[in-house]
C-alpha cells in the first residue's frame, strides 16, 4: 500500500541528462545563476555535464549548497532559477533540479568525498535546530574550521525534510545521506535536546563562541473553532506520523477534508490520496489565481486525484461536520467527513530562547544578529522566503557573518598582543 | 575542489597545464590571450604571422558548419587565412604578452614563402621572446601555392623550409602537420631532419561541408561561389588522433614530442589525444563556439580522471595507448560476444530490430505483441550494431563464445570497460 507513497518520479540516465542539458543555452552572465537564491550556480553545472564532467558539476553544487541533492527535489525551481532561464524564450525552461538531481545522485554513487574540515581554528559555536538551516551553518562552519555543536529537540535531525516533505518528493534516504556527510565532516548532534528546557541558552552562550538559533516553524497552527475537535490533526503532525512509520500507518480516514492552500496542504491532500484514501478535499482559502502552493505541487494534486475548492474559509465546525463560505461570493458548502487536517501555517515555538518572534513567525527586523552579540538567528524564523534554498542561503550569510566577527575580533586581538 | 598537479613539460619548455590556444582566430591579438590566459590556459600558439609582402585579404562570410539532427557544430569549415594584423603589431604582442605573462608559454606560429621569409621570421619572433616557434605548414586555403598544405605535403620543402627557421632561431620548433595527405609520416621525418624538435597535428581538412542546393555551390558562398576549404571540430578529432597514433608507431619515432590538435572539447577529448602520445593540447573550434570557459572543464575533469588512475603526472599516460593500438590483422578474431538484452530497461521501440535487420544480420526477432526483442543466437554475429542504436542503453555485451574450432578461455577475454558508462 505504500509503494505509491515511497516511490520517487524517476531521473535522468546518463543519456537524457545529455539532452536535457544540450538544451541549456550556456548563456553569457546567466540569468538561473542570478536567481538561485543559494548560489548553487546551475548554469556552471550544467556546463560542466555538458562537457562531460559530472564529477566537476557535483562539486560546484556541493561546495556551494551543502544540501545540493535535496534543493535539486524540493526547491520551487519555477520561482527561482527556472524563472529566470532564458529558454523560456524558445520554449520551456532548463530542467535544473533535474540536472542537479543527477548529479548529485552520481556524486553519491561514485562515493564523492567533496567537503573538507577545516584545519582548527580553537574556536566553538552551538546550533540550535538541525534542519536545513542548521545544517548548512554547521557546514560552512566546520569547513572554516570551527568546533561544531547541534542541538536537536527530535531523535532524528533534519527538521522538516526529515518530518515534513513527504517520502515521494524527497526521500528518506537522501535526507540521511546529507546528513551523514555533514556528520563526516565533524559535526556533532545532541538529539532530543531541547534548548531551553534540557539545555539552557546560557549554557550555550558560556561554552561556545556564538550561538545561532535555527529553530524554524516546528509547529502547527490551529484554527480557533477547530481547538479540541478530535477529529481535526495538524499538517504537519500527519506528515511527520506518516513519514515515520513510511506509509504504514493503521488509522486512515475513509475520506478527509484538507484546510489549506499552501504547499504543506497540496502534500497532505497528496499523501492521503497516495495512501489510498478514497475521498479526499482540499478546502483553500485563496483563489486559483492567487494561489500559494507551487505548480508543480498543485499539478501533482491534482494528478493525485484531489477535489480542490478554492477561495473557501472554514465559518462554523460541528464534530465532523465543517461549513466553508466563499470569500467574494455568495456560496455556503458544508462537508462531512471522517477526517479534518489543517494546513493553516506553523508557528515557532521559542520558548526560554530569549528571541523575539513577531506574528509573521520570524524575528521583526532584516538580518541575522539578535540583541545579544553573541546570539544570531537563522533559517524561517529570519526575514525572507521559507524554503529549504533560502534556508540554505541564510545558513551561509550567517555563517559568514559570525566567522567575521569571531575571526575579526582575532585578528584585532593578536594586532594588540592578545590576550593569551 | 580537486587539485592535481597539470604541468607537462614539452621540448624543454615548462607549461601549467596541457591547453594551449591553438594558431587561429582566438589567439589574434594581446586582449583576447590575455583573457584566455587569465581564465586558465597555459599558453597560445599565436595567429600565424606571414612575412610583410604577403597581404592578406579574407572573404565574407567565411564559415560554414555541419550539423546532425539537433547538434550544431558537428564540425566546422573555415575559410580564413593567417593573421590579418600587421606583422609590427603581432610581434609588439607577442612580447607584450611575455612581459605581463611570464608564466604563459607564447608560441609564435610563422608561415613564409621562401627559405628567406621563414628565417627572417623565425628572428623576429625570437627577438620578440617566444618561448617556441611553430611553422604553419598546413593552411589549406591560401591564396598562395607557396604557402600552406601544399608546402606540407612536399617532404623536400618541409625539410628545406625547417632548416631555414633553424637557421634562424635556436628555440624549439614545431612543425604543423597537414592532415591532406595519406601518410604523415615521411612529412613528419623531413620536417625533423631539417631541425624542427616536434610535431603539431592536425591543421584542417580540405573539404566542403554543406552545399546551397539552390545557387549550386558550396557554402559559405561568397558572391554566388564557394571553395573547398579547411574542416576542424569534433567531426576531424577521429583523424587527428589516427595520425597522432601512426606517427609513434614509425619506426624510430616513438618518443616524437607532439602538440595535438583536433576537435578537442571535454577532458576524455583530451586524455584521448595524451594517451595516444600528445604532451599539449591545442584547441580552436570549440573555443570559437563556446568561449574561453571551456578549459575550467577540461582541466578540473583530468584532474579527477588522474585521481581515479591514481597518478600524480600526466607524464605517466602521455603514449600510454600506443602499444595496445595493433594493426586490424593482430586483433583476436577467436571469439564473439552476443548481445545481452536487458527488458526491464527496454522500452520497445524496435530500433535494435530496424539496424539489426535493414544493416545486420537480421538476427533480432521482434514480437509485436511483447514489442520486445531477442536475439537469435544462429543468426547473430556479434557486431553489436543494436548495442548502438538502442537509445536507453538496454544492450550490453553478454555472453562471449570461441568459434568452433578455436582455442581459448572465454572468461579470459576482456569485453567490458571498467567505466561507469550507465548511470
Ligand atoms: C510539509 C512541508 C513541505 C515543505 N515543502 C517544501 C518544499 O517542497 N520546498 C521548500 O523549499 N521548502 C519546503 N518547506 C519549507 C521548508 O521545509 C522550511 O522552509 C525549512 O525546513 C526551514 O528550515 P529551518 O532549518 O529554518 O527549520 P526547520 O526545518 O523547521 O528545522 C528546525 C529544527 O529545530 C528543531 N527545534 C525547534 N525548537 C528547538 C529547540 N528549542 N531546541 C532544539 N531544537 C529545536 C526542530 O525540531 C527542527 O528539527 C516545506 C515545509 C513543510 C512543513
Ligand atoms: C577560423 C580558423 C582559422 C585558422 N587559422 C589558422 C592559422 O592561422 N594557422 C594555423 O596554423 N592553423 C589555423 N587554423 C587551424 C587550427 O589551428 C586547428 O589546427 C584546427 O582548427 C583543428 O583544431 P580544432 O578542431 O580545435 O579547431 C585555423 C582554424 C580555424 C577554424
Ligand atoms: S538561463 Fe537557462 S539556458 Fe541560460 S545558462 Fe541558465 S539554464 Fe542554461
Ligand atoms: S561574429 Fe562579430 S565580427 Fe563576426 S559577423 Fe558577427 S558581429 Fe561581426
Ligand atoms: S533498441 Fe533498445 S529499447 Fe528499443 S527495442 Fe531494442 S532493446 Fe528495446
Amino acid at each position: 500500500m505504500t509503494k505509491k507513497y515511497e516511490t520517487e518520479a524517476p531521473g535522468y540516465t546518463m543519456t537524457t541528462v545529455m539532452e536535457e542539458a544540450a538544451r541549456c543555452l550556456l548563456c553569457h552572465d546567466a540569468p538561473c545563476s542570478k536567481a538561485c537564491p543559494a548560489d548553487t550556480d546551475p548554469a556552471r553545472f550544467i556546463r560542466s555535464v555538458r562537457f562531460n564532467n559530472v564529477k566537476g558539476a557535483a562539486e560546484t553544487i556541493r561546495e556551494n549548497n551543502a544540501l545540493g541533492a535535496i534543493c535539486a527535489r524540493v526547491c520551487p525551481t519555477e520561482k527561482y532559477c527556472e524563472l529566470a532561464c532564458s529558454r523560456t524564450g524558445i520554449d520551456c525552461p532548463i530542467d535544473i533540479g533535474g540536472i542537479q538531481r543527477y548529479v548529485t545522485d552520481f556524486e553519491q554513487a561514485a562515493k564523492m568525498d567533496i567537503l573538507k574540515q577545516g584545519k582548527s581554528n580553537g574556536k566553538h559555536i552551538a546550533i540550535v535546530g538541525s534542519g536545513p538551516a542548521g545544517l548548512q551553518v554547521a557546514t560552512t562552519m566546520l569547513t572554516k574550521g570551527y568546533a561544531v555543536d547541534i542541538y536537536e529537540k527530535n531523535e532524528k535531525a533534519g527538521g522538516y525534510l526529515t518530518y515534513g516533505i513527504p517520502e515521494y518528493r524527497l526521500p528518506n534516504d537522501i535526507v540521511e545521506y546529507e546528513i551523514k556527510r555533514i556528520i563526516n565532516l565533524g559535526a556533532n548532534i545532541h538529539y532530543n535536546t531541547t534548548v531551553g528546557d534540557d539545555i539552557m541558552m546560557d549554557d550555550l552562550k558560556a561554552n561556545n563562541d556564538a550561538v545561532v538559533v535555527a529553530v524554524g516553524a516546528s509547529e502547527s497552527k490551529v484554527l480557533p473553532m477547530f481547538a479540541d475537535n478530535e477529529n481535526v490533526e495538524t499538517a504537519v503532525g500527519f506528515l511527520a506520523r506518516v513519514k515515520e512509520a513510511k506509509g504504514n500507518i493503521t488509522d486512515l480516514p475513509e475520506n478527509a477534508v484538507v484546510i489549506g492552500g499552501g504547499d504543506v496542504a497540496m502534500d497532505v491532500a497528496t499523501t492521503l490520496r497516495r495512501l489510498d484514501v478514497k475521498n479526499v478535499t482540499d478546502m483553500a482559502y485563496e483563489e486559483f489565481d492567487e494561489f500559494k502552493a507551487s505548480k508543480k505541487e498543485l499539478k501533482g494534486t491534482r494528478e493525485a486525484g484531489v477535489t480542490i475548492v478554492d477561495g473557501y474559509v472554514p465559518t462554523a465546525v460541528n464534530g465532523n461536520e465543517v461549513t466553508f463560505k466563499h470569500r467574494h461570493i455568495d456560496s455556503e458548502m458544508t462537508i462531512k467527513s471522517n477526517k479534518i487536517i489543517l494546513a493553516v501555517g506553523q508557528r515557532v515555538n521559542a520558548a526560554n530562547l530569549n528571541i523575539t518572534i513577531d506574528k509573521h513567525e520570524e524575528v521583526p527586523y532584516a538580518g541575522y544578529g539578535t540583541a545579544d552579540p553573541k546570539v544570531f538567528v537563522t533559517g524561517d524564523i529570519a526575514q525572507g522566503d521559507k524554503t529549504v534554498v533560502w534556508a540554505v542561503r541564510k545558513g551561509k550569510e550567517v555563517a559568514e557573518q559570525i566567522d567575521k566577527m569571531i575571526m575579526g575580533s582575532t585578528k584585532e586581538a593578536d594586532l594588540v598582543g592578545g590576550n593569551e | 575542489m580537486i587539485k592535481k598537479d597539470l604541468s607537462v613539460d614539452f621540448l624543454g619548455v615548462h607549461f601549467e597545464n596541457p591547453f594551449l590556444l591553438s594558431s587561429s582566430p582566438v589567439g589574434n591579438c594581446y586582449e583576447m590571450c590575455a583573457k584566455a590566459f587569465d581564465e586558465g590556459w597555459a599558453g597560445v600558439a599565436f595567429k600565424t604571422i606571414g612575412p610583410k609582402h604577403f597581404k592578406v585579404d579574407e572573404v565574407s562570410p567565411r564559415f560554414d558548419e555541419l550539423t546532425k539532427e539537433g547538434t550544431p557544430f558537428v564540425g566546422f569549415k573555415n575559410m580564413e587565412q593567417i593573421a590579418e594584423h600587421p606583422l609590427e603589431q603581432n610581434l609588439h604582442d607577442l612580447k607584450k604578452l611575455k612581459e605581463n605573462y611570464p608564466t604563459k608559454i607564447i608560441i609564435a606560429s610563422i608561415m613564409g614563402t621562401n627559405e628567406q621569409d621563414w628565417e627572417e621570421l623565425a628572428q623576429l619572433v625570437t627577438e620578440a621572446k617566444a618561448d617556441m616557434i611553430e611553422m604553419n605548414l598546413s593552411c589549406p586555403q591560401m591564396t598562395s601555392h607557396d604557402m600552406g598544405s601544399d608546402v606540407g605535403t612536399n617532404p623536400e620543402l618541409v625539410k628545406k623550409y625547417c632548416a631555414a627557421v633553424r637557421r634562424g632561431s635556436d628555440l624549439p620548433i614545431l612543425a604543423k602537420m597537414t592532415p591532406n595527405i595519406t601518410d604523415m609520416v615521411p612529412a613528419a621525418k623531413a620536417s625533423m631532419d631539417g631541425g624542427a624538435d616536434g610535431i603539431a597535428t592536425i591543421n584542417t581538412v580540405k573539404s566542403i561541408a554543406n552545399l546551397d542546393i539552390d545557387r549550386k555551390t558550396a557554402l559559405p558562398t561568397v558572391d554566388g561561389k564557394g571553395s573547398v576549404s579547411g574542416f576542424s571540430g569534433k567531426a576531424v578529432k577521429p583523424i587527428a588522433l589516427r595520425f597522432i597514433q601512426q606517427l609513434r608507431e614509425a619506426a624510430g619515432m616513438e618518443q616524437l614530442p607532439i602538440s595535438g590538435i583536433g576537435g578537442i572539447e571535454t577532458w576524455q577529448d583530451a586524455a584521448e589525444f595524451l594517451l595516444l602520445g600528445a604532451t599539449t593540447l591545442q584547441v580552436t573550434t570549440s573555443v570559437m563556439q563556446y568561449g574561453y570557459r571551456i578549459v575550467e572543464d577540461m582541466k578540473n575533469g583530468l584532474m579527477h580522471y588522474m585521481e581515479e588512475q591514481g597518478i600524480d603526472h600526466l607524464s605517466e599516460i602521455i603514449g600510454a595507448a600506443n602499444k595496445s593500438i595493433v594493426p586490424v590483422d593482430s586483433l583476436n578474431r577467436d571469439y564473439k560476444v552476443y548481445p545481452k538484452i536487458d527488458w526491464d530497461k527496454c522500452i520497445g521501440c524496435g530500433r535494435c530490430y530496424i539496424s539489426c535487420f535493414d544493416g545486420a544480420h537480421q538476427a533480432i526477432q521482434w514480437n509485436e505483441e511483447a514489442r520486445r526483442p531477442t536475439v537469435d543466437i544462429d543468426k547473430c554475429v556479434g557486431c553489436h550494431l543494436c548495442n548502438l542504436v538502442c537509445p536507453v542503453g538496454a544492450i550490453s555485451t553478454g555472453e562471449v563464445v570461441m568459434k568452433p574450432g578455436r582455442e581459448g578461455n572465454p572468461e579470459d577475454i576482456k569485453i567490458e570497460s571498467p567505466r561507469l558508462t550507465h548511470f
